[in-house]
């Protein structure tokens, strides 16, 4: 049987015109880069639209008070090169840098790799990890509530990722074991230190984002590798694929760990 | 890393160090990342770039390669031909370095591809098999 496969491309959609989205039944509002050419190499979901959001009011990086903040369609390598994001967050300029490859970070944008949810981004370890707010072009979603399963988040089929609030931490690190094949993580985990507490994002390990919370309580206690000996992370509700089983991605999740908070002290 | 070959005559130099490269890359692929697998049913798993590890340039380092050439007696203009030499030599060179690296932990065998989760089990088995003999 063939798959059909639609792909329409809308550019610069203006913010109103939501009527557009409402006849993509099972569309998703992507950005153009790493989830869009993956989706197209699987013919996957079997009809796509996908709207190429030109929005530039979309676009863009500012401070207010201790928060950075995102337009969703601002690109990898914006983000990677911004001076802004260097200062403020260094460690998420470092993720940036570490999508894909360059033609996948000038094309792919924050907010489609979030509407993405793929469980082996990179963007949702630092979504969890850095505290931050997910706003749309109707509310404001907690990282907390946003990722909500394999593929799933939060959002309405025509709800627009409009900008991310990432909180400033006093240190923070990505530490990335990376698929050879795809760059994709195997185990990503984003760890960063606020006065109130250790947040640890883990990405590419299980179905979904999720915060390591046994973690967070052993660093929040004492901010070093040594605190997290002996911690170990139950392999049953991990990912097992080809590539890396769940007993190895068990493994490797400790060890991430380790190594962010070693990045994060210097 | 360094590879050299006898490829009889060599009528353009650039052509026959282009291949020489794609051949090195191609054995260290087959060594440390490509593999067709199949579930029981037949499938295909790593049917496309994103999980068929595919050996890329920033994989790689620099490559030395040199040639000792001596004429072939059996064509016109002494070649012998050079494509992908490289891939010869290189999977028992890359496998006998990885060999080497894990000796000392008590690993003595290990199947091509040899990816990180490999070396983890064969590490992990090794260390096992001591431990019963303790």
């Amino acid at each position: 049987m063939t798959t059909c496969v639609t792909f329409s491309f809308i550019v610069r959609l203006p913010l109103p015109r939501r009527s557009i989205l409402r006849q993509a039944s099972q569309g998703k509002l992507l950005g153009g880069g790493r989830a869009f050419c993956q989706c197209s190499s699987w013919t996957w979901p079997s009809q796509v639209t996908s709207c190429r959001l030109g929005v530039t009011e979309l676009r863009g990086i500012r401070t207010e008070g201790n928060q950075l903040i995102i337009g969703a369609f601002t690109s990898h390598a914006e983000v990677a090169a911004s001076a802004e994001v260097r200062a403020k967050i260094p460690s998420l300029a470092r993720l940036a840098d570490g999508i894909g490859d360059p033609q996948v970070r000038n094309r792919g944008t924050l907010g489609g790799s979030l509407a993405h949810a793929d469980p082996a981004a990179d963007y949702p370890a630092a979504v969890l990890g850095l505290s931050a707010t997910v706003h749309t072009d109707r509310r404001t979603v907690p990282a907390d509530r946003f990722f909500t399963g394999l593929f799933e988040t939060a959002l309405e089929p025509d709800e627009i990722l409009t900008a991310v609030r990432f909180t400033i931490p006093q240190r923070a690190a990505y530490a990335k074991f990376a698929s050879h094949a795809s760059r994709y993580a195997v185990v990503g985990v984003m760890v960063a230190q606020y006065p109130g507490g250790v947040r640890v994002g883990v990405t590419g390990a299980g179905p979904s984002a999720f915060r390591w919370t046994a973690a967070e309580s052993a660093l929040t206690a004492r901010f070093a590798p040594e605190s997290l000996a002996g911690l170990t992370y139950p392999a049953d509700d991990l990912t097992s694929t080809p590539e890396a089983t769940a007993d190895y991605r068990a493994h490797l999740l400790p060890i991430m760990t380790k190594r962010a908070v070693q990045t994060a002290l210097g | 890393m360094v590879a050299a070959d006898d490829v009889g005559v060599i009528l353009n130099p650039m052509i026959v160090d282009g291949q020489m490269h794609g051949g090195l890359v191609q054995g260290i692929g087959q060594a440390l990342y490509e593999e067709a697998q199949y579930d029981e049913s037949g499938q295909l798993l790593t049917g496309s770039y994103l999980n068929y590890g595919m050996p890329r340039a920033s994989d790689f380092p620099f490559f030395n390669v040199g040639n000792h050439p001596t004429a072939c007696t059996h064509n016109p203009i002494g070649a012998k031909g050079v494509g992908e030499v490289g891939a010869i030599g290189c999977p028992p060179a890359v496998i006998n370095a990885v060999l080497d690296a894990l000796a000392p932990l008590g690993v003595t065998d290990i199947s091509m591809p040899v990816t990180p989760e490999k070396v983890w089990r064969a590490i992990a088995s090794a260390q096992a098999a001591a431990s019963t003999r303790d």
